[in-house]
Parts: structure tokens; sequence; C-alpha cells
């Protein structure tokens, strides 16, 4: 389940640094040029070769590197190549594990880009989960696959979730898994002007994968959602808002959610300091 | 279409229906001109470990604030929501306050759909056209960020 974990940890001082930091540029670049020794006001050649030592921690296999400067912020570097005449010459996501283990091998993965058209998508995924019906008869009338994933990540990941959420309400009574990760991009850039140095960036970029079975799922996973919710949650927290004004009535509810809040609410409403029990 | 319906007309001479043919598909295609005004996603509800996340207000801002909920509001879950194109923005908030937890929070996903409604004004007072209305599907995400309680 959380095989990632390590992963994400460890990635752990670029990630919080990509927070902190999300405009790119030019404050970022400055103090490296004054550490290196440059005056900041430099013609735009030497700014270069001094900017692709800077970036150094994030490259992996730089051509010339004489000078290893302190670890500096990856990804608002990374930003910035593309004005510096760095063409990305390739772009590979690296395998990150499977968000759902024990998951059969057969299931269709539906990869959903920034570029995929929703219609070619769907109408793809639709066919495979409802099966060729008037091919094969009878037999395998109710065919079709018992699951499919969608996953995408960066820009294309609220176009993965208008994927599945069209399937849920076209296909009916879906059970589905929501995961989220990290997923590490590594980008080959290549200098337009010397043509020698190339480097390689990695970045992490947010995925999801949002798995649709037909067949029920383990509903204590987290990230699991029971068939027939369309547009229901947010009706549901209405209910869960509201539980203040009627506290005895509510608490013998099943709730969508953790019932910790709502308990605690109960708790101040009746004026008991009884905390929920975990 | 039109080559069943008018034999008759095939004497006109090729000028003519050409014109009209034209200014009358402008018209149907162009009928008054709209103003179209986004409204608000209706209801929102908001308990105090609700985050709406957007895209107008400073990113590292909305990350400060779901950490102090966690962290110094004594919130063991927070739900943080996101529609649309701050959907990213959520998963990313919501990815760094597990990373910066070293792993200890966990996520939990879940997503939906959410019906907007945008109303279209038309431009000019005067033609006779009603205000409409309009409404279409968005996707939204909440992730609950929470202390998996001991077991």
């Amino acid at each position: 389940m959380f095989t990632g974990c390590g992963m994400i940890a460890g990635q752990n001082p670029y990630l919080i640094r990509d927070a902190v930091r999300p405009l790119p540029g030019l404050e970022v670049s400055r103090p490296i040029q004054i550490e290196n020794g440059v005056p900041s006001g430099s013609c735009p050649v030497y700014h270069n070769q001094i900017y692709s030592n800077a970036v150094q921690p994030a490259v992996i296999n730089n051509v010339s590197s004489p000078l290893k400067p302190m670890p500096v912020p990856v990804p608002p570097a990374a930003l910035k190549l593309g004005q510096e005449g760095f063409k990305k010459v390739c772009r590979t996501e690296e395998d990150s594990p499977c968000p759902f283990p024990g998951l059969a091998s057969g299931v269709l993965e539906m990869r959903v880009k920034e570029g995929s058209k929703i219609r070619n998508l769907m109408g793809f995924a639709m066919t495979r989960m409802q099966g060729e019906k008037g091919i094969s008869g009878g037999c395998v009338s109710d065919g079709g696959l018992r699951q499919v994933v969608f996953t995408g990540s960066g820009r294309a990941v609220t176009k993965t979730i208008t994927c599945a959420e069209i399937m849920k309400r076209k296909v009916g009574s879906l059970h589905q898994l929501t995961k989220l990760q990290y997923k590490v991009v590594k980008e080959v850039w290549e200098s337009s002007e010397g043509g020698a140095s190339e480097m390689t960036v990695h970045r992490t970029v947010p995925s999801i994968s949002i798995l649709l079975s037909k067949d029920p799922l383990d509903p204590q996973e987290p990230g699991y959602q029971p068939p027939e919710t369309l547009g229901a949650l947010w009706e549901e927290r209405e209910a869960v808002e509201s539980a203040p004004q009627t506290p005895c009535k509510r608490t013998l509810g099943p709730l969508p959610y953790s019932s910790f809040p709502h308990c605690k609410r109960v708790c101040l409403g009746e004026g008991v300091s009884v905390h929920a029990p975990h | 279409m039109t080559d069943q319906r008018t034999p008759g007309m095939s004497t006109v001479p090729q000028t003519a229906p050409v014109l009209t043919d034209s200014t009358s598909l402008a018209v149907e295609m162009d009928p008054v001109e709209y103003t179209l005004r986004k409204r608000l996603p209706r209801k929102l509800p908001k308990r105090r470990n609700d985050v709406y996340v957007n895209m107008k207000t400073d990113f590292r801002a909305q990350l400060a604030r779901c950490q102090k909920l966690l962290e110094g509001g004594g919130h063991r879950e927070i739900c943080v929501h996101g529609l649309g194109l701050a959907i990213n923005r959520a998963i990313n908030i919501a990815l760094q306050l597990q990373a910066s937890s070293q792993g200890v929070l966990q996520l939990a996903a879940n997503t939906s759909t959410v019906e907007l409604v945008d109303d279209l004004e038309p431009e000019d007072p005067d033609e006779a056209s009603e205000p409409m209305t309009r409404t279409r599907n968005n996707s939204a995400i909440h992730i609950k960020v929470f202390y998996p309680d001991p077991q």
C-alpha cells in the first residue's frame, strides 16, 4: 500500500524546498553566482556556464563540473532551463511502484496524458469494459473487463479524474480506489549553443491512480469509495456539518468519514469532556 | 439534405442562394452576444478542519495553513478539497504534508463531480433575449490527510 513511502521520504529536502519556493528563478540563481565568485551582472555566456554548474546536485551526467557547490534548490533551477538556451530532448517517466499491490496483471491501464482526448480514452475504455457484445453473442454478453486503472500525472490529473467520473456515471456500481503519489520524471536537457553539455534533471510531479472495479474492493483501504456516491460527497459533508444542531440523532448514524471530528463536536455540544477512542 | 429538399431551386442563379445561406448561417451561429458569468460552486460545507484549495491564494500560505491545523490546531485529520484546476494543487499540498511528516500521515483521496452553473446575460439589453443559465460538470477531489490510529 505505502510502498512509495520510502521514496517520498528520501526526496524530502527537494520536495520541501519546492513547496517553500514555488516561484523559480532569479532570486534563486543570484546567490549561486555570488557564491561562485562571479558578479551577478555577468554576461549571458558566463551565466550559462555557471548555471550548469550550479545545477550540479540535480545533474547526474554533466560533462564538466569543477565546482561542487552546496545543494541548491533543484526544481526552480529546472524550471529555468528553458530560458538558458537549453532544450529538452527527452522526457521519461521512471517506473514507480504500482499503487495497487495484489492487482491482477491483465488489468487495463489507461495512461492519461495532457493532450489525450477524453472521447478517445473513453471510447476505448468503455468498449473494453462493456465487452464485445455484438461479436461473440450470448456467452460473453456480460463480459468485458472487470477492472480498469486510470493514471495521470502533472497537468493530466484533472483529466484523469474526469475520465474516472464519466466512467462511474456510465457504467454504474463501480468500486473505486484512489491513490496519490509523486512520480519521478527524468528529463534530459541539451545545450543549444555548445552542444557538448547535456544534463539530466529529476523532478517530481504529483500523479493519481484511480482503480475502478466491478468487483468489491477492500473498504478499509484508504482512498476507497463505494459505488453510487455520485456527487453525494458534498451532501454527506453537509450532514456532518449540521451535526452540532442535532447531536443526539446524529451520533447513531454511520458517518462516511472517520467519526473523530464529529464525535468531538458532539462532546462539545453536550458539555462533556470525553475524547474519541483511538 | 438541402439537395434533396430543393430540386426546384436549382433554377435560381447560383450566387443568390449562396448569399442567403451564409447570412442565415451567421445568424444561427451567433444569435445574441452573452456575457458568461460563472457562479460560485454551490454549498461549501465547512468544518474547522476543511481546507478549500484555490488558485488565487499563495501556495505556501495554503500549505502553511494545513500544517498549522495538523500540528498546532490539534486536528488528527483534515480534509483538503480541490475543484478543477485546483485539484493539482490540492494533491500537491497533501503529498507535501505527507512528505514532511516522514510518511506518518496517510492520505485517502475521493473524487466527485460537482455541478456548476453559469449565467448567460445578454450583452444588449434591447434585444429580446432572456438571461439563460447553463450547467456543466467539473471534477473535484477530497483528500483526507490523517494520522492513522494506533492499533
